[in-house]
């Protein structure tokens, strides 16, 4: 048992260190920038042409044929300078892997340059109103007429989508079929005619997420990826693509030091908030739990790295990070105190009102990507193997 | 990059699980509550010696199994598993303590006598202070340089299968330093009284009355006795925290096996997401605890500067999953569940033991925030 990486992983962390501290300045430059969106589409080209994005793609399809542990050390080394996640990251760990494995070639030469450059951004259209935890009863519809599917619908929560050039979206094809076997994964084109969006505004008050409604959009039937009908099963491929979860772990480590660094700055009576007896006890739990969720990270990265399926372990992690990262966040706000409401750009405002959004930003992550409780269902069923909670899915 | 057991180990587990299985009984531990503690007798003694797995932490020259702090942990967890006495920590901790002391007299022959099973050695390091750890220590150890004796008096308390020890390993300060002192149990001035867990497991107080030994016994590490202390309680404490996945874990599976079986409102109770939910939150806990016993393990073995820190939040967050595992348990199996027949309120009396020696989550945290919180910047 070891936790080293190889000698050639380590010289590929010097690497990524060293074009960091040259580039970061740009980085700096997209949160100043007029035009924030370009600014972040140049970022992800610039580490595209650099050679770090699509790491552990094929050559053929844009990659760098690079391997899991090097894939390890860039997250590590991209959270650790609180690089902020790629534009494209949606398409990059969802889509672009789909298209590798169920796309057809003129769809991967097609689209899989765009997703890495960040030439096209790309937004996911699963969620409906009436389709979240069940996304397979989604009602959405696309009729194959001649060439074309006509598609109309709703989708909503959909992330991004006043920016996306495209939309990868599940819809129904056949009505009749059982659920799972009447769905196509189809791409759409966000200038199509009859494409409408609605950005929402969010509990934190941000504009993250938007309503995307279809009203006869046509899209050709070379867009379809896999078989129609065929698109559920290559979905669930897609959204069990999961990582080995060690690029949150530094976020999560980053995280609790920022609090551990106000704490020690923040005055209750003649002390501060860090001698505080019950907050050194929760800074303490919360480094207990970080270093669990790395162990069990390596652990999973282990089993990767042995050809072992990862299984429902991915639901573990899911699960345990999401909630961590919450009682963090909640434990920040509770440290300022009487100040902790005090709302950005008030005076006494704490940390200009980071807080409040680090908060709000954290009570997402157990919803966005299959809920805790479908989390719950997953280990209970496929780990422990219980049977099935009464329900028709 | 590999953070996954080996199949030595792996076969190890699983040798080490039928064994145990079919050599103790779990009725033992259940009696044990009502009659004097539990002991592992003679013949299952000899044969744990001859599997190799007394001293399966120390070097072979030395004639152990030359297998990591790992290795032993996977032990102690079965041990846990099967609701063996504590053997197999008191006997792997100390052999830990004794191949890294200096004092070449105990490695040549004590861990030998150890390893063979003829002698039985155990740790004797808590105080009656309300805390636990070196630091609470008092017990004194006095003689000087030119004297060539030690004379120690005080009392121990909580020692680990005391009455079965042939040798007692006790922490002691002697200059102003923490030691260890190896004292043999039929010296002069040693008494020892019975004291017995909620688990039945053996335990006794150790009273020592200006107990002479050479100054040969005190071990020591390079030089220093009290880094020796602070290691040897460290990996003491990580094989408690294996004990306690052990109990977790063995828990949770008679819980989910017994959530498939169990009909009620004409379906397994086992579907109720009431049900369901706990179990994966104790499933989560447990490959968590899993992961930080690994990570504790590794770090003592190479040393690394984070390894009582690692070693603490292992204790910390173990004794709390092995606790809501049993205690679900009990819960979950309904009226049985409550019942003296079930071994699940064992496994409960083991886990809130185990959780309460060496240290319980709220003084690991303690640690931890000494070691995080006040780091400078
Ligand atoms: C920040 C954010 C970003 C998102 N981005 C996207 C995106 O880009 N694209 C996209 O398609 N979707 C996106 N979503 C939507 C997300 O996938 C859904 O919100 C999620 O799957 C839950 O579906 P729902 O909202 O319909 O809730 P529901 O499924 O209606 O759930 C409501 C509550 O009931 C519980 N529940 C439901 N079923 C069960 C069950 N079987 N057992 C126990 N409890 C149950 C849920 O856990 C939840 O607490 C995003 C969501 C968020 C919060």
């Amino acid at each position: 048992m070891d936790l080293l990486f190889s000698p050639a992983d380590e010289q590929y962390r010097t690497r990524i260190r060293a074009w960091l501290s040259d580039n970061a300045g740009d980085l700096a430059l997209i949160a100043k920038a007029e035009d924030p969106l370009q600014a972040a589409r140049d970022w992800q080209r610039k580490m595209y042409e650099a050679g770090f994005v699509g790491l552990t793609w094929p050559k053929s399809c844009g990659g760098q044929e690079a391997s899991l542990t090097q894939q390890v050390v860039l997250s590590e080394e991209l959270a650790q300078a609180r690089i902020p996640h790629l534009i494209n990251g949606i398409a990059l760990t969802t889509l672009g892997p789909t298209l590798i494995q169920h796309g057809t070639e003129q769809q991967r030469q097609r689209f899989l340059p765009g997703i890495l450059s960040a030439k096209e951004i790309w937004c996911q259209g699963f969620s409906e109103p009436g389709a979240g935890s069940d996304l397979p009863s989604l009602t959405t519809r696309a009729v194959l007429d001649g060439d074309e599917f006509v598609v109309n619908g709703q989708k909503v929560w959909t992330s991004l989508a006043p920016i996306a050039d495209w939309c990868f979206l599940l819809a129904r094809t056949d009505p009749k079929a059982p659920k799972r076997e009447g769905i196509s994964y189809l791409l759409c084109d966000m200038k199509t005619p009859g494409v409408t969006v609605r950005p929402l505004r969010n509990a934190g008050g941000g504009f993250h997420f938007s309503e995307v409604f279809f009203e006869d959009v046509k899209i050709p039937r070379d867009n379809c990826v896999g078989e129609i009908n065929g698109g559920w099963k290559i979905a669930r491929s897609t959204l069990e693509h999961e990582r080995s979860g060690l690029s949150g772990v530094v976020a999560l480590e980053a995280n609790l030091e920022r609090q551990r660094q106000m704490a020690a700055k923040l005055k209750v009576g003649d002390k501060t908030a860090l001698d505080k007896p019950g907050n050194r006890q929760k800074l303490a739990q919360y480094w207990i739990e970080i270093e669990g969720l790395r162990h069990l990270g390596y652990r999973a990265l282990s089993d990767q790295l042995a050809g072992r399926p990862p299984g429902a372990s991915a639901s573990v992690g899911k699960l345990f990070s999401s909630r961590l990262r919450q009682k963090i966040a909640k434990t920040s706000l509770e440290l300022a105190g009487p100040l902790a409401p005090v709302a950005k750009k008030s005076p006494h405002v704490i940390e200009r009102g980071r807080l409040h959004a680090g908060y709000f930003d954290a009570l997402g992550y157990s919803i966005g990507g299959g809920t805790s409780e479908i989390m719950h269902n997953t280990i209970a069923e496929r780990i422990l193997g219980l049977p099935r909670s009464t329900r028709d899915d | 990059m590999d953070f996954e057991l080996s199949a030595e180990q792996v076969a190890m587990r699983d040798v080490a699980r039928n064994m145990l299985g079919e050599r103790w009984h779990p009725d033992k531990m259940r009696e044990a509550i009502d009659k004097p503690p539990a002991t592992i007798p003679t013949d299952l003694w000899a044969e744990l010696s001859q599997m190799g797995w007394l001293g399966v932490n120390c070097d072979e020259i030395l004639g152990g199994g030359g297998q990591d702090i790992l290795t032993a942990a996977i032990l102690v967890e079965e041990a846990g598993r099967a609701l063996l006495p504590s053997t197999f920590s008191t006997n792997l901790a100390s052999a830990w303590a004794i191949e890294n002391s200096a004092n070449q007299a105990h490695r040549d022959g004590l861990l030998t006598e150890l390893v063979l099973g003829n002698k039985r050695v155990t740790l004797a390091i808590e105080e009656n202070h309300g805390s636990w750890g070196p630091d609470t220590i008092e017990l004194n150890a006095t003689g000087n340089d030119r004297d060539d004796t030690l004379h120690l008096s005080g009392t121990k308390l909580l020692v680990p299968d005391g009455s079965t020890a042939d040798l007692f390993l006790v922490a002691a300060r002697h200059d102003e330093n923490l030691c260890l002192v190896a004292v043999d149990a039929d010296a002069q001035g040693v008494t020892v009284n019975a004291m017995k867990r909620l688990d039945g497991a053996d335990i006794v107080e150790l009273e020592l009355n200006d107990v002479a030994v050479p100054a040969s016994a005190l071990l020591q590490w390079g030089g220093d006795g009290e880094s020796l202390l602070r290691e040897v309680y460290s990996v003491f404490t990580v094989l408690i925290a294996a004990d306690l996945l052990g109990s977790a874990e063995v828990t949770l599976q008679m819980t989910s096996d017994y959530a498939k079986e169990r009909v009620q409102f004409g379906q397994p109770i086992g579907s109720f997401q009431a049900v369901s939910h706990r179990l994966a939150d104790i499933l989560v806990q447990v490959e968590i605890g899993r992961s930080l016993l690994y990570g504790a393990c590794l770090a003592l073995t190479e040393q690394r500067e984070e390894r009582h820190a690692l070693v603490a939040a292992a204790k910390s967050w173990l004794n709390e999953t092995a606790i809501d595992a049993t205690e679900a348990g009990v819960q979950l199996h309904g009226g049985i569940g409550y019942s003296w027949e079930l071994d699940v309120h064992l496994h409960l009396r083991r886990a809130r033991s185990n959780a309460a020696t060496l240290g319980d989550s709220d003084f690991h945290r303690d640690q931890i925030a000494n070691y995080y919180c006040d780091r400078p910047g």
